[in-house]
């Protein structure tokens, strides 16, 4: 019976993760309407950037967040409006681009490739960070520290966003571009800029994501691959547009995965998660807290 | 001679050569080439159906290339069952499969739609490795199951040589380009199209379009499944990773889209142009730059998308159309 | 006899009302027209007809059946067609091929669809145009394709949903025409308008709809000079004619 409390306690914590990595899809689609394929791979470029700052420079893996944030939040801003702009002004008047999964999914090979080239295909972990495999004693139980870091990570990034979207001008401006693109566009808001200031923030916070995982988990290249596909799960599950969704979702995802193996094959929990996304896709496609979208 | 057949001449050339080739060509590396370049214009193709006629992106057409295989395979190993008879049974089941995840999926939004294609997909996949024995049938979960070359001879779809395998992928090929044509000039195809675009319409014209969709996906994952078969056979060997997985369903997307998706010439193209790629780079630069052909796919697909989105086969009709308009002068209206 | 009758139909949306309790028959052959100002429920009730969605409440018979829950297409399919305020052309393809997608509703073999969209585009004068891109036509060119679309259906009853908007005068009176030689050849027609001049030329009756509720049926002349319609359309400074 610990056990299961141990594991629910470490799936919420590793799910947590989880959500914060599904933070960024989940804010880029309930602002621009449109999936980002690419996600897992902005993911993965976190990933391998938090490691190699730590490489680099030595310093405490959440250090590195300093360099990691804006770096990323450049580079999703970048993409957002070389890439995936000229795609929405082409087609504004289609009912939904598909082109811009089309094109996402592109990046996504291309990323994913890419690492493959430069980093080559072998794990990589690191192994002296001062996280790693450190554990918290609860009485009988344990509690892997740098999940509850990550933990902290996710919640502080969830509020951070929260509070941008509801107290700042530029957040409100966000949030009127979400819900009516041509009524904020004649209130004088730059939609596009909009745009690429959510992929931007989404990006960002991929990257919080992947300095998070970094401490614990390996990198490689096709690691955005299982991030990617878990991401929409999540998306799905908490709802399209929801910050605590995502989190929600994401813990969720991670019970499932941490208390699963419990009751049956780890590798059949891959399959429940699967089911249970395709039951919401059905049922509930707007998830648990998403906005009521016209299907 | 009457200029419409006199400007389809070159095609017709074409297909005599493919036919022919053989006859010239040794090699059996090239043979190999050629037969995969074929198997992919043929899962395309098929995907076209779906893809591009009724106008959704399925991103997840590599279950039904599983499907096919293992059943054939599964058959043809336990119970001698001849893998022709395996293929029209996988068939059977994967359309039987594909119009049940049409059902829900087919009223979803274009991005749901992916999704949930991607869910299916990865789920069937993940079953699959994980059982090894599915009742009395033995699947051997991630491990695959591999064909001993026993029996040779056409009734046991098993060759020594890569000629034979050749010609079966090539007149595969002809026929579901044939098949293709003609749905696109039937009925079901002007449905499929009129539902595509602007379903409040076509509905309003007395088109059933989930019904129009379904039947274009019951078409798709049935032929779909012949390639698992023919796969199978020709390899010897099937795991979950080599007939059903992610990539294998990306590209066949991708190549469809980037030679056009919704005609019958894009996918056709799309793999012309993108298996070489594909093939070359793997021999060539296979070891010391791995992965450098999807590199290229994915830059190509984006730079296609953003200034050809209707694909390749757009400008390149339109210059075979001008080359042959003054070779022989223009032609009469289409029919 | 009546090819279309509405029996208190009501429509609401949630808790907004778009129809109230709507009554009317159309007659084989008649031409009967519907207006109103903006936003009155005209399109709304079009759609409860058309099959888009069903009425709240009340009752729609198509030629004596009850045909509340039907969907578009299999209502199509026995004789109801209808025209979109928003033109929705196949806009890739061409002006043939379009209307052949209703042609293949009364056949099932294309020869005879494309016969009879050849048939019809030649009724409407369209079959010069017969190769050109949907999507590059004029704005008449794609109300009298939204027409020539829905004809090819062969139908006993055509709603007719603000085909002249956008249309200059000449055009708008060529469209009457259309629609009268419609007519003559024995379709049933139900129109939505807002050009005065052409409900006027057209209706053997028309109904007014203000706010969901019809506030006046008869005969144009009746019609043009009706109280409650000016105040309608015109305010309430506007008394009697």
């Amino acid at each position: 019976m610990l056990y299961i409390i141990e594991d629910t306690i470490n799936g919420i914590l590793m799910g947590s993760i989880y959500g914060l990595a599904a933070m960024g899809l989940t804010l880029i689609f309930g602002v621009l309407k449109v999936i980002n394929f690419a996600h897992g791979s902005m993911l993965m470029v976190g990933m391998y950037a938090a490691y190699w700052a730590v490489i680099l420079t030595g310093l405490h893996p959440y250090l590195t967040l300093i360099a990691v944030v804006p770096v990323m939040f450049v580079f999703g801003y970048l993409l957002q409006d070389i890439l995936i702009k000229p795609i929405f002004k082409s087609e504004k008047d289609v009912r939904e681009p598909i082109t811009v999964i089309i094109v996402t999914t592109g990046v996504w090979y291309i990323l994913d490739n890419l690492s493959l080239l430069v980093f080559g295909p072998q794990y990589r972990n690191l192994q002296d960070n001062p996280l790693r495999g450190k554990m918290l004693e609860f009485g009988d139980m344990l509690v892997s520290v740098p999940k509850l870091w990550g933990f902290c990570a996710a919640v502080a990034t969830a509020v951070l966003i929260y509070l941008f979207l509801q107290k700042t001008r530029m957040g409100r401006a966000v949030r009127a571009t979400s819900l009516d693109r041509d009524a904020a566009s004649l209130q004088g808001i730059n939609q596009y800029k909009m745009y690429n200031i959510s992929v931007g923030i989404g990006t960002a916070a991929a990257g919080v994501a992947g300095v998070a995982l970094v401490p614990f988990y390996n990198v490689f290249p096709s690691v955005g691959v299982l991030f990617d596909i878990k991401c929409f799960i999540i998306v799905v599950l908490g709802g399209l547009g929801s910050i605590w969704g995502a989190l929600l979702g994401g813990m969720i995802v991670g019970v499932i995965e941490s208390v699963g193996p419990q009751f049956m094959a780890a590798t059949w929990t891959e399959a429940v998660v699967y089911a249970l996304f395709l039951l919401f896709l059905f049922f509930k496609p707007s998830g648990l807290f998403g906005v009521k979208y016209d299907w | 001679m009457n200029p419409s057949l006199a400007r389809k001449l070159p095609l017709i050339l074409v297909v005599l050569i493919a036919f022919a080739l053989p006859l010239v060509l040794r090699s059996p590396t090239y043979l190999h080439i050629l037969i995969l370049l074929y198997l992919y214009a043929y899962l395309t193709t098929s995907w076209n159906l779906v893809g591009g006629f009724a106008g959704v992106l399925p991103l997840g057409h590599a279950a039904f290339v599983g499907i096919g295989a293992y059943t054939s395979t599964v058959l043809s190993l336990q119970y001698g069952i001849s893998p022709w008879a395996g293929m029209l049974v996988g068939a059977l089941l994967s359309a039987v499969v594909g119009v049940i995840i049409g059902l829900p999926t087919f009223k979803m939004r274009g991005a749901y739609f992916a999704l949930a294609t991607i869910a299916f997909a990865e789920g069937i996949r993940v079953m699959v490795e994980n059982i090894d024995y599915l009742g009395p049938l033995q699947l051997n979960g991630p491990r695959g199951l591999q064909i001993p070359p026993l029996k040779i001879g056409l009734l046991h779809f098993m060759f020594a040589d890569k000629e034979p395998y050749y010609y079966i992928i090539l007149v595969m090929l002809a026929g579901v380009i044939a098949l293709t044509w003609f749905v696109s000039r039937s009925k079901l195809g002007y449905y499929l199209v009129a539902g595509g675009e602007e379903p409040e319409a076509a509905q309003a014209l007395g088109v059933n379009v989930a019904r129009a969709k379904l039947i274009a996906m019951a078409m798709s994952s049935f032929l779909t499944a012949f390639a698992g078969t023919f796969w199978a056979q020709f390899t010897l060997y099937i795991h979950p990773k080599s007939v059903m997985s992610l990539d294998i369903s990306f590209e066949i997307a991708f190549i469809a889209l980037i030679g056009g998706r919704g005609s019958i010439a894009g996918p056709l193209l799309g793999a012309l142009l993108l298996r070489p790629v594909s093939d070359f780079s793997r021999i060539y630069f296979g070891s010391t730059l791995p992965g450098l052909h999807l590199i290229i796919f994915g830059v190509v697909l984006i730079l296609v998308m953003l200034y050809q989105p209707r694909g390749l086969q757009e400008p390149l009709t339109r210059m075979y159309n001008r080359a042959m308009d003054r070779l022989i002068g223009k032609r009469e209206a289409a029919a | 006899m009546k090819i279309l009758e509405l029996k208190k139909v009501r429509k609401f949306f949630g808790g907004v009302k778009a129809v109230e309790s709507f009554s009317l028959d159309v007659g084989e052959g008649e031409i009967v027209g519907l207006i109103g100002p903006n936003g009155a429920g005209k399109s709304t009730l079009f759609n409860c007809v058309a099959g888009v969605f069903p009425p709240t409440a009340g009752e729609i018979l198509f030629q004596g059946t009850k045909i509340n829950n039907q969907k578009p297409w299999d209502l199509c399919r026995k004789g109801l067609a209808r025209t979109f305020q928003i033109v929705k052309p196949f806009a890739t393809r061409t002006v043939l091929y379009n209307v052949m997608v209703g042609a293949f509703a009364v056949t099932d073999k294309r020869a005879e669809a494309e016969q009879r969209a050849l048939e019809v585009l030649h009724d409407l004068h369209m079959e010069g145009k017969k190769d050109l891109r949907a999507g590059n036509l004029t704005i008449a060119d794609r109300k009298r394709l939204e027409i020539a679309k829905a004809l090819a259906t062969r139908p006993k009853l055509l709603l007719l949903d603000e085909v002249m908007a956008g249309l200059r005068p000449t055009e708008v009176d060529e469209m009457v025409a259309i629609i009268k030689r419609l007519r003559e050849g024995g379709m049933t027609i139900f129109v939505i308008e807002h050009i005065m001049r052409a409900i006027m030329a057209l209706s053997d009756r028309i109904a007014v709809l203000h706010f969901g509720t019809k506030i006046a049926e008869g005969p144009p002349q009746k019609i043009a000079h009706d109280e409650k319609v000016i105040k309608a359309y015109l305010g309430e400074d506007y008394g009697a004619a």
